[in-house]
């Protein structure tokens, strides 16, 4: 607050004697009204009428107090399981703005235009990466506008929308300005800006988030953590189109108010600020020919593909990353969700994906897994179980509407436990009767168990065989030679780790407790993750959806030869058809 | 007769432009949402509209003098038919789906075409001038399939051939059937004869009228009555118990059937499927109060041979919550979808 306080006391000072502010590198980045470059001054909307506030309480009271509070405190039912928390909207604080750090956002209850209305865009795209879901097609314009119209005049307590006397709107004029071209001179110079504007030191160097992740709070004292600029998807200003570079470009001009994240409007030109942007975006995960992924519109994440497909090599499977076969492999997203089935449960999930690749050859079949993790964490406390446990008998924290010893206050003090990542195939995945699928988690039964191989961040690689929805992990102590760890490494806030297990055959393994990996067919494979520094570990972790390893065949020969065949044969049938008919007019009959 | 026919045509014109539009991206794709819950009964209007579209369309051509033949007629309905399947149905149908409906559209065409022997002449004509190859245009055009054909098929047959890793189908019963009776926390309860104890008015009688005209209401936004707000500090009765059944649902189910209760919680995009969809009417609003009961309480595992396959994580909620809490959750879900759960008889 304070820094956003002074920033805004820098503007206006600036504005009443015009003076012009230099930034270091020696551009001018003030306009001659003393306003950042890009910035207008505007006028304070309207307060809306007393029919609209009433009719949006109806719709703050059925859809929005569950999380954000009676009194609009950021503090429902839901919220202490919540994190990031919703807003507390008391003291007006809002992120996602066009207007300058530490005023209000853009609000108009007569104009739903997006450009011109912050909470209404808010509302309707939701913020990515938190809880709050886009309103859009669930509440009608009209209803957002509404329950805007109650949140603004009667939960905003600490300011007043319409006060000329305390407010003022500094307008990014978002819509004038037009993207510098993505070059590469400007991401380049966009890459040698972010560490001269000190980016890199919360934001890390390679944008994961990973700088500073430990120390920052917001203004109500809960730990917030630095974006991530490799999953542009879960940007909160990415109104659910995140490759857009305009995004980033507001977020940086207009800071994100009540976190540490400042303008830097002040202190960078236009030009610098789309260079900034540029690169930003470009660092935000794409497919090999370098085109955004494809995002789905139902969950606004990248669209899922649940086969991960391994390809063939001859020979040694290659452990250098930059080797061709590892950079042709086809790279998946995998999707995770937080453990909230078995205590101990997972509700503030801190992983959310997970990029896999595979290879094979005739003996083994090599995973490599790639997350990030802004935290490398090796175990200092002891587990007060067993990790193979599940369903222990733990207290959970009461969901209880305070702030002190909820689960997002604890954030960032838990116990560190070890970073980790397991891998769990079903067991004779072939003879599954019909009705019998290796169930969700953690295996069928004793008959059809799960083969789960789990690695920790002591360099530990382990093999579990798991029999049932609630039943504790057996740990296997024969299959440990059998696997090797090719890889571990924590660079820049993210794990990099190549698992190389067997294939498995009936002659050299154990039938009943190994998976056998058979080429062409459907595997089903769960992936399990672990964040120390989030107090993860046994059941408390995150979990993914059934995938399936599917080892590419070589492509039989028939495939060459049979479309030949066939084609000759429609030319013989197309031979058939003219002859037939120039033969009915001619009048012949064959 | 040609008035109507004229507003066909315009209705016909309008969608065709509309629909474009939104394949070319130059009309948002937002511009007619499918509303979530009615998108069935809203696709089978469009395409009614579509079709009256057509019909106008024709008769105006028709009568300007510039008729379509009906061998256009007949494919271009047929791709439109494909078209709008793939690009405006969301989310996706798979591949195999389309094309069983693709089929039964080519089989409705061919009867439409060939209803009459005069038609069928029509039909056949373009086909047989190709042919016979009277004209320049028509030879280079014979010469032309002659030659593409067999690379086409030749072509598709390699690429259907090529090995391939496309996720297998798995089909799953939605709304398995449920057991006579069902045993929580140490009590059997007999899912015909047990009734939600919190299903109450005021004085604490089990009162369904009462329940039911304090549900939200139906349509957009579905919100609550102006004068039935659950957090209002003098209920007594139905909604005091929807509100607490609302804060155990932000504690426990939030995090995968979302705020609003629609399936697309913060965690539901790991999960395939996407958890269930309470709003849509083919869910909650076709069960019984006690089938919801049985199976928040048992949950994926709980789930009979006949359920399978058991692609679902939801946990068997006893081993969380009481059996006080799984009602009143249960309760809070009719509240907020605006739903009746269906009785018994």
């Amino acid at each position: 607050m304070m820094d956003s306080i002074t920033q805004k006391a820098g503007i206006i000072a600036a504005a009443a004697f015009g003076v012009v502010l230099v930034s270091s590198a020696g551009y001018s980045s003030v306009s001659a009204q003393g306003l950042p470059e890009g910035f207008k001054k505007g006028e304070l909307a309207a307060e809306p009428s007393a029919e609209m506030i009433e009719a949006g309480k109806r719709v703050y009271f059925t859809k929005c107090v569950w999380c954000h509070g009676v009194d609009g405190a950021g503090d429902g039912p839901g919220a202490d399981r919540l994190w990031p928390r919703p807003r507390n909207f008391n003291q007006g604080t809002f992120k996602i703005r066009h207007t300058a750090s530490g005023e209000l956002p853009l609000f108009d209850a007569k104009k739903p235009i997006p450009g011109q209305n912050d909470l209404f865009e808010t509302v309707t795209h939701g913020l990515p990466g938190s809880a709050m879901p886009p309103w859009e097609g669930i509440l009608s314009e009209e209803q957002r506008q509404q329950v805007l119209s109650f949140v603004t005049t009667q939960l905003v307590k600490d300011r007043k929308f319409t006060d000329k006397q305390s407010e003022s709107q500094t307008v990014l004029q978002l819509a004038d300005l037009k993207p510098k071209p993505a070059t590469d001179e400007s991401r380049k110079r966009g890459g040698e800006l972010i560490v001269e504007k000190k980016c890199v030191e919360c934001h890390g160097m390679e944008g994961r988030g990973d700088g500073n992740a430990f120390n920052l709070k917001d203004d109500w004292g809960f730990s917030i953590q630095p974006a991530n600029w490799h999953k542009c998807w879960n940007f909160r200003g990415s109104r659910q189109d995140p490759y857009n570079v305009s995004n980033i470009f507001r977020t940086f001009s207009t800071g994100v108010n009540g976190t540490p994240m400042p303008s830097f409007a002040d202190n960078t030109t236009v030009d610098e600020r789309w260079d900034i942007a540029n690169f930003v975006n470009s660092l935000c995960e794409r497919d090999p020919l370098g085109n955004p992924l494809p995002i789905d519109p139902l969950t606004d994440k990248p669209k899922i593909n649940f086969v991960i497909p391994s390809d063939m090599v001859e020979g040694e499977i290659p452990t250098d990353l930059e080797n061709e076969a590892w950079k042709k492999a086809p790279k998946r997203y995998v999707a995770m969700g937080g453990q909230i089935t078995h205590k101990p449960r997972n509700f503030v999930n801190r992983l959310d994906d997970i990029w896999v690749r595979s290879l094979y050859n005739d003996k083994y079949i090599v995973y490599l897994l790639e997350w990030d993790d802004r935290t490398k964490s090796v175990a200092e406390g002891k587990l007060p179980w067993a990790p193979t446990q599940v369903n222990i008998d733990i207290k959970e924290q009461d969901p209880k509407t305070g702030e002190e010893g909820s689960i997002a206050a604890q954030q960032n003090n838990y116990a560190v436990y070890n970073d980790a990542i397991a891998i769990e195939t079903a067991v004779k995945w072939k003879e599954l009767p019909a009705p019998i699928k290796p169930r969700y988690l953690f295996g069928t039964n004793e008959q059809f168990p799960m083969d789960i191989v789990k690695w920790e961040a002591d360099g530990s690689l382990r093999a579990f065989k798991g029999t049932g929805w609630d039943k504790d992990f057996e740990e296997r102590d024969n299959y440990e030679e059998a696997m090797k760890l090719l890889k571990a490494e924590w660079l820049n806030g993210r794990w990099y780790v190549m698992i190389q297990r067997p294939v498995g055959n009936k002659k050299d393994q154990d039938y009943d407790e190994d998976t056998f990996f058979e080429v062409g067919q459907y595997i089903p494979t769960v992936f399990f993750a672990w964040d120390g520094h989030n107090g993860d570990a046994g059941r408390k972790m995150a979990v993914s959806a059934f995938y399936y390893t599917f080892m590419n065949p070589p492509v039989p020969q028939e495939t060459y030869i049979y479309p030949v065949v066939i084609a000759v044969g429609v030319v013989l049938l197309e031979g058939w058809v003219l002859t037939r008919r120039s033969n009915k007019k001619r009048g012949k009959t064959l | 007769m040609k008035a109507l026919m004229s507003l066909g045509a315009l209705i016909g014109v309008a969608g065709l432009l509309l629909l474009g539009g939104m394949f070319f991206d130059i009309v948002p794709s937002t511009t007619v949402r499918l509303v979530e819950g009615y998108m069935p009964i809203q696709l089978l209007l469009e395409v009614a509209c579509y079709v009256i579209g057509f019909t106008g369309l024709s008769y105006m051509m028709n009568a300007m003098g510039m008729a379509l033949p009906r061998f256009w007629q007949g494919i271009g309905f047929w791709v439109f038919l494909m078209v709008y399947l793939k690009y405006r149905v969301y989310p996706p149908i798979p591949f195999s789906v389309r094309a069983m409906y693709g089929t039964v559209g080519l089989v409705t065409v061919f009867m439409w075409i060939s209803a009459n022997e005069e038609d069928w002449t029509k039909f056949k004509q373009p086909i047989l001038n190709v042919l016979d190859a009277q004209t320049g245009g028509k030879r280079l055009l014979r010469y032309l399939y002659l030659v593409l054909l067999p690379i086409l098929i030749g072509g598709f047959s390699f690429n259907a051939m090529m090995p391939k890793s496309e996720e297998p189908i798995e089909l799953r019963t939605v709304h398995p059937a449920p057991p006579a009776s069902t045993k929580v926390h140490g009590k059997t309860y007999t899912l015909q004869t047990s009734q939600n104890p919190y299903r109450v008015n005021p004085e604490g009688k089990y009162d369904q009228e009462f329940s039911n005209a304090n549900i939200v209401e139906q349509g957009m936004g579905r919100l609550m009555k102006p004068n039935a707000n659950p957090w209002d500090d003098k209920n007594q009765g139905y909604l005091k118990y929807v509100r607490e059944g609302g804060e155990i649902f932000f504690q426990n189910c939030h995090f995968c059937h979302g705020d609003n209760l629609n399936g697309r919680g913060l965690h539901a995009f790991a999960f395939n499927p996407i958890p269930a969809n309470f709003t849509d009417p083919g869910t909650i609003a076709q069960l019984q109060e006690t089938f919801i009961f049985w199976r928040v309480s048992k949950g994926g595992i709980g789930l009979p041979n006949e359920g399978f396959p058991w692609a679902s994580v939801m946990p068997p909620w006893e081993q969380h919550l009481t059996v006080d809490e799984i009602w009143k959750v249960v309760l809070f879900e009719y509240w907020h979808t605006g739903y009746y759960p269906r009785t018994w008889d």
